[in-house]
């Protein structure tokens, strides 16, 4: 592909979103509320499209479009499971909503903090996010770097992508905190949907229409339609990846975060309800990226090269290549801004708020905004090292983000749970998920995910029963919750 | 939760379950468009609809 095409995507790209960042300045951020959840006065629509750039990431059409090239229709079942596991949100959502309000809650890690009554509860899950999602971002600067390496044949090296990636998401993140990164991930997310949806209409249309690209599939590759199909999707495999996605939207906190957010309930319903359709659409289209690369191009050893493929072949106009392509990387940016985001307030309000005496919503701020290049400048330099342990810790992600769940349907269900039910939880269950993702050791074949889930929930139960539970807390935080959604909902 | 929040947990929890169990057992050897394919798509139809429910009043 042209380098020169390349270039000016990026550039259009660039200013466009700069633009729509510098806009989005408006009011004075000077708390933590404001910087890192806007005041939770975001309207539905901006909040579902941010909801949506920030968790589709270049993992879509890299990674499931090459599950799907690799295992077949597995791969949408995986993907659609996690979507079926967003309706989560419409339990958990107006729970967070409500005690977020009341409370006062940036974090979800400093709710969990006050709910059981521990600030050892809010350093450690917040230590723990950190952990996990560092290196997750590390990856997608990396995926960044290898898309732009790859498409324009070594002219832009891995480093340059990867430094273009970092800065990006430092600036979207610094201009005006949460503001400027939901403006630029709406302005993101349409861009991703809309170049990849007209993408994939038009490589159908070249393959004969949805009547022959089916129809190929069921005579010439007929076993990337059932599962386990060719063997790629046992279900031990299709198990341990679901589990740990399915509940993806409790446990990442820069998902979680967002259940603050909206300005009334009414808007948090316009985001559930405009992000499961952004997903189901997205899906398809990632699923069907695959699914005409296995036709195209089949027998590739390595999946991930069938996307780059795609994208330069004669099946799509050059410049709509390299226009894809910059949707790809728009899709990277705004997963990572988010997060970059999320860590900070993470650090500033749980870690630093918790340990520090006497440190007050500004110094609190301060500290985030000083945050923010620092994890930025940590996730650049795991991207360029490349260290084994990063790649686990990255696979582990999602795992390892996991062993929080039980502690979080606690917060809303059990009253009976316990700060030191949460911390045993969290700290070995976490423990454990890098061990199996360390030594490859799999007990019955299980994936780390189901292992993490299934511990820490048993430790969370055992241990909480062992101990003493805050009960006026518990009592007090649950009866605002009955009392309010009777309100709301009548 | 309340009890209507009960029944839509369950009705969501089935839903996903068939997605986990139909696709291994029946239509395991059914390579057509019409199989696992249109199975995971109908369900997911199905769980955003009943989100459209549960969150109708939100607000309101």
């Amino acid at each position: 592909m042209s380098t020169t095409y390349v270039w000016w995507a990026i550039a259009i790209y660039v200013l466009a979103s700069l633009f729509v960042a510098y806009l989005s300045r408006s009011g004075k951020q000077t708390s933590m509320s404001s910087y890192f959840i806007g005041d939770r006065k975001l309207n539905g629509f901006v909040s579902a499209l941010s909801y949506s750039a920030t968790t589709y990431s270049a993992f879509m059409l890299v990674g499931l479009a090459g599950l799907t090239y690799m295992g077949g229709v597995g791969a949408l079942g995986f993907e659609l499971i996690y979507l079926m596991g967003v309706s989560l949100v419409a339990f958990f959502g107006p729970r967070f909503w409500l005690v977020g309000k009341k409370y006062g809650y940036v974090t979800p890690s400093e709710m969990l903090g006050d709910r059981y009554d521990n600030k050892a509860v809010a350093i450690v899950v917040s230590i723990s996010s950190c952990l996990f999602l560092i290196p997750y971002s590390a990856v997608q600067l990396a995926g960044v770097g290898y898309l732009l390496q790859g498409m324009t044949d070594n002219a832009i090296s891995f480093t340059t992508g990867v430094i273009i990636a970092t800065v990006l998401a430092i600036v979207f993140s610094f201009i005006a905190g949460i503001r400027s990164v939901a403006w630029t991930d709406s302005l993101q997310s349409l861009f991703m949907i809309i170049t990849s949806t007209v993408v994939v209409i038009i490589i159908i249309s070249k393959l004969g229409g949805l009547g022959d690209f089916l129809h190929t599939l069921e005579t010439d590759h007929y076993e990337l339609l059932t599962v386990p199909g060719n063997g790629f999707w046992s279900f031990t495999t299709f198990l341990g990846m679901t589990i740990p996605w399915f509940f993806f939207s409790l446990s990442n906190p820069q998902v979680s975060q967002r259940l603050y957010m909206p300005k009334s309930l009414k808007s948090l319903r316009t985001m559930l309800m405009g992000f499961m359709i952004f997903g189901f659409i997205y899906t398809m289209v990632a699923i069907v990226w695959g699914f005409s690369a296995a036709i195209k191009f089949p027998g590739l050893e390595n999946a991930d090269l069938a996307t780059p493929l795609l994208l330069s072949s004669d099946l799509i106009p050059p410049i709509l290549g390299a226009i894809v392509m910059v949707g790809i990387m728009a899709a990277a940016v705004s997963t990572i801004d988010s997060i970059l985001l999320t860590l900070s307030s993470l650090f500033a309000r749980d870690v630093y708020g918790n340990l520090k005496k006497g440190a007050t919503d500004t110094m609190q701020l301060r500290v985030g905004k000083i945050v923010i290049p620092i994890i930025a400048i940590l996730a650049f330099l795991f991207a360029k090292l490349q260290v084994n342990l990063i790649a686990v810790l990255s696979v582990a992600s999602s795992a390892g983000l996991l062993v929080v769940v039980p502690a979080i349907i606690g917060t809303f269900f059990w009253k009976r749970g316990t700060a030191a039910g949460v911390l045993t939880s969290v700290i070995i269950g976490g423990l454990i998920v890098i061990m199996i993702e360390l030594t490859q050791i799999k007990p019955f074949g299980l994936a780390s995910g189901i292992w993490g889930i299934v511990i820490s929930t048993l430790l969370y139960v055992i241990v909480s029963l062992l101990t003493k539970a805050p009960v006026k807390k518990a009592n007090e935080f649950l009866g605002y919750i009955k009392t309010a959604l009777k309100n709301e909902s009548r | 939760m309340k009890t209507n929040e009960w029944k839509w947990a369950l009705a969501i929890f089935i839903i996903i379950l068939l997605a986990y169990i139909l696709p291994y057992t029946i239509f395991t050897g059914v390579a057509k468009w019409y199989g696992s394919l249109l199975l995971w798509i109908v369900l997911t139809l199905i769980v955003i609809g009943i989100n459209y429910f549960i969150s109708r009043n939100w607000g309101k």
